[in-house]
């Protein structure tokens, strides 16, 4: 049987170059330090990536955009066998996507991974984490309930805001002036076809950088002498302890869609007013609390502008941060960029609490 | 209700029995398989001459005594308080029908708990051909305690023609052996057997990752391969003993697993299929992290990769606890008593004589038949003695959360669904028949209406404090 496969082997290895795959895998290696832990989030994010195409691909059977979308999800959560279990793991693994997304934002930020020669990882990485956003709040409205529909609602507040284009952008999204059958419509094609044609390039591009330039070693390890750090490598170590990894991951987000799975609330209806409390998704928490404070401190277009701007600004400095800190040097730089970074993470959490505490 | 109501808010009283006894099948089940597993063991790195293992052997019988002797027989103490508490009328038939059956089993306990203690203070101390023979002696008492307690537990789900025949008429004892290797005797006993030996293997990794892969390399790693091999035959055999279990239980019981494979629909048990898939889920991850960790790499097989392998154990033991005993709903005891404890055949005597008047615990009602008081004080008894057991006004299976929304019509409609117990009603799956007078009946709603609406409520309508208001109001 072995003497079968390793000819079978043999065979397909002579067409595709099969060993020169295993050997560069087998000669990258990956640094071994006490902050390992967090070079396993991107992968963590690659595997929810992948179980939102194949749930999403099977709920693409059943789902129907338009006015029977409400129908069809009620159809896929109460009548069809194990629609309920798809769904619920499409809706668990897109939020669990978002956290291990931003987790391995800011575990790149703070291990200076960002630096020469990986500027266009970040920025790729950037590139993708809007893309994921924008999945987030395009497949939240696909059901069409209550719940769904006052969100988008609201959620779509944030680019209305913007001065001028504003709501030339808001009409986009919505097709037209109000949230409805035409918006389901607009971003069915937005989270089916769209953002997965612009997604999975960049993905890739994202993936080959990583495998070019390899997993940064944090500054304190550079600081040690050569002999003193420690690697382990790709093939198969690393790629084992991934892969398990993803079988713990695959656990969490089954137990998750097994015990807490989604409901459907009532069907969306425009004439009745919002339910008390209503709020866009988790990860958009903190721009529609920071909007809301504005808003209140700045009464009118003032408030929303300025919030809006701030905004901008600060994603702009964020995204640009590989052009101010990206010299392998602990100085000034070095530092500032840290105490943005904490910032950042500190403003992020304390306003999505903040905004949860005020519903 | 010869007894009074246990009411345990939030979690309920039902989850008391269940919290401790997943907690001590966790423990039990691997007092069975861990007493095989230490004596094949010891026998092994004698026979192989692996002095290497025994000190280690040692620590591990050591660590078994504690978990075992300590954890697993207080826990087993514990269910004893807590089904006599929560479900006194079932605790009350299961003795009189087996307590020879129990006095067996504590003989047993006794003999496995003298055993484990003597096998371990006596390491090093009596001849190795002795010591072995302690450890069978443990070993075969375990197994033991196995086949009966397993007995017990199966009659519950399907107790056999036999023994329902003479059920009720005060010498069920009579069908002792027939209650006892009832329909699901065998294939729930292979099935434990699996359990027992794949959590041998599970709890000898957790106490051999402590082995320092520095000093000991060698040794840790020949270990943990060894135990790993435990868990095979479970993984190997389990799906074929399952299926067989499946199909020796009756048809609707089995209908129950497949009530949530169309639908989340809360209130019609959809949770013990998506439960089953929680068990499904847990069994497989355990053979990929087994495989991973402890096969791939025995010795850097760490202690957090052990608590990560029982921790599954753990979950795929409490889904499949509690799948087990959902399969049994409407019943306690299949085709005889309800869940509530009231017996499947007295339900006509109850409907015509009263639910109440049996009632010895619960405070009796002064005042006017029809005054809002005394109608909401019946409905509260109706509702503790025959809803309680298996839900809580507003934490798991809350009555209040599963009635929002409904008026007093609703309401009524579904306690009469309940009460009359049609041979199509799909209630009939797991819930048991509402017993009661129709004034009973008709408090049992009011209650039911005035807990979800309150001032709303039809009997609030009634009340002096209501009439007052609208008084005042005018």
């Amino acid at each position: 049987m072995s003497k079968l496969m390793s000819s079978l082997y043999g065979w397909v290895d002579e067409r595709l170059g099969l060993e020169e795959l295993v050997k560069f895998a087998k000669k990258k290696t990956v640094p071994q330090h006490q902050h390992s832990f967090w070079y396993y989030w991107g992968g963590i994010s690659l595997f929810f990536f992948i179980v939102q195409s194949l749930t999403g691909l099977l709920l693409l059977v059943y789902y129907r955009p338009g006015p029977d979308a409400y129908e069809s999800v009620r159809q896929i959560t109460y009548e069809i066998q194990f629609g309920w279990l798809i769904r619920s793991a499409h809706a668990w693994s897109a939020n669990l996507m978002v956290a291990a997304v931003f987790i391995h934002m800011f575990s790149v930020y703070f291990m200076k991974a960002y630096r020469y020669p990986r500027e266009f990882g970040w920025w790729t990485g950037m590139v993708l984490l809007v893309l994921c956003l924008l999945f987030g709040f395009s497949g939240y409205l696909l059901p069409m309930d209550e719940l769904s529909y006052f969100a988008t609602k609201v959620g779509l507040e944030i680019p209305a805001a913007l001065p001028a284009v504003g709501p030339w952008i808001a009409n986009l999204f919505r097709g037209g002036l109000e949230v409805s059958e035409q918006t389901v419509q607009r971003f069915f094609a937005l989270h089916v076809v769209l953002l997965p044609m612009l997604f999975i390039p960049f993905l890739f591009i994202h993936l080959w950088l990583v495998q070019k330039h390899g997993n940064a070693t944090i500054p304190s390890e550079m600081e040690k002498p050569e002999y003193l750090r420690r690697s382990i490598p790709f093939f198969p170590n690393f790629l084992m302890k991934d892969l398990a990894l993803w079988l713990i991951a695959l656990n969490v987000m089954s137990l998750l869609a097994s015990i807490f799975p989604w409901e459907i609330g009532e069907p969306a209806d425009a004439l009745k007013p919002a339910p008390t409390g209503i709020h866009p998704e988790w990860y958009y928490m903190s721009a529609f609390q920071m909007l809301k404070v504005l808003g209140n401190v700045f009464p009118g277009a003032l408030g929303e502008g300025l919030g809006i701007t701030i905004f901008t600004l600060g994603l702009i400095l964020w995204f640009f941060i590989p052009l101010y800190d990206g010299k392998h040097e602990n100085g000034v730089k070095a530092r500032n960029a840290t105490y943005f970074g904490l910032l950042a993470l500190f403003i992020l959490i304390a306003t999505t609490a903040w905004g949860y505490m005020v519903l | 209700m010869n007894y009074p109501v246990w009411d345990v808010p939030v979690i309920g009283s039902g989850w008391v029995i269940g919290i401790i006894a997943i907690y001590h099948t966790l423990i039990s089940q691997f007092a069975v398989g861990g007493g095989l597993y230490l004596v094949l063991v010891e026998q092994k790195a004698l026979r192989e001459g692996r002095a290497d293992w025994l000190p280690r052997l040692k620590q591990h019988s050591k660590f078994f005594l504690i978990v075992t002797g300590v954890f697993g027989a207080v826990s087993g103490v514990g269910i004893w308080f807590a089904i006599g508490l929560a479900n006194p009328e079932s605790t009350s038939t299961l003795i009189h029908n087996f307590v020879f059956g129990w006095a067996m089993e504590w003989v047993f306990f006794i003999v496995e708990l003298t055993a484990a203690a003597v096998y371990y203070y006596t390491w090093d101390r009596i001849p190795r051909k002795l010591h072995v023979q302690v450890g069978w002696l443990y070993a075969i008492a375990s197994f033991c305690t196995l086949v009966i307690i397993n007995g017990i537990l199966t009659f519950m789900l399907t107790p056999g023609d036999a023994w329902i025949e003479v059920a009720g008429t005060g010498n069920e004892s009579s069908r002792f052996w027939e209650a006892f290797f009832n329909p699901t005797y065998f294939p729930s006993l292979f099935l434990r057997i699996l359990i027992c030996i794949s959590l041998a293997g599970v709890w000898a990794l957790v106490s051999y990752s402590r082995i320092d892969e520095h000093t000991d390399k060698e040794t840790k790693a020949e270990l943990i391969t060894w135990s790993s091999k435990w868990l095979i035959p479970a993984f190997v055999l389990m799906p074929f003993f399952f299926v067989w279990y499946l199909f020796s239980i009756p048809e609707v019981n089995r209908g129950l697993l497949q009530l949530g494979i169309s639908t989340i629909g809360s209130g019609a048990f959809t949770q013990v299929t998506r439960i089953s898939l929680v068990m499904v889920m847990t069994t497989a991850t355990i053979v990929g992290v087994v495989y991973f960790f402890a096969r791939k790499s025995p010795q850097d097989f760490s202690f957090s990769h052990g608590v990560a392998v029982l921790m599954l154990a753990f979950l795929a033991n409490a889904s499949a606890e509690y799948v087990r005993e959902m399969m049994r709903k409407p019943y306690s005891i299949a085709r005889h008593m309800y869940s509530n404890g009231i017996r499947q055949a007295s339900v006509a005597k109850i409907n015509q004589d009263g639910y109440l008047t049996k009632s010895h615990w619960t405070r009796p009602a002064t005042g006017s038949e029809t005054s809002p008081d005394v109608v909401l004080a019946k409905g509260e008894a109706m509702f503790r003695g025959q809803c309680l057991a298996c839900h809580t006004a507003t934490g798991y299976r809350a009555i209040n959360k599963y009635l929002k929304g409904r008026e007093y019509a609703s309401i009524k409609m579904l306690v009469t669904t309940l009460h009359e117990y049609a041979e199509d009603s799909p209630y009939r799956k797991y819930m048991p028949q509402l017993a009661g007078k129709e004034d009973e009946i008709a408090a049992l709603v009011d209650y039911l209406d005035y807990s979800v609406n309150k001032e709303k409520s039809r009997i609030a309508q009634l009340m002096p404090t209501h009439k007052q208001e609208v008084v005042e109001l005018k």
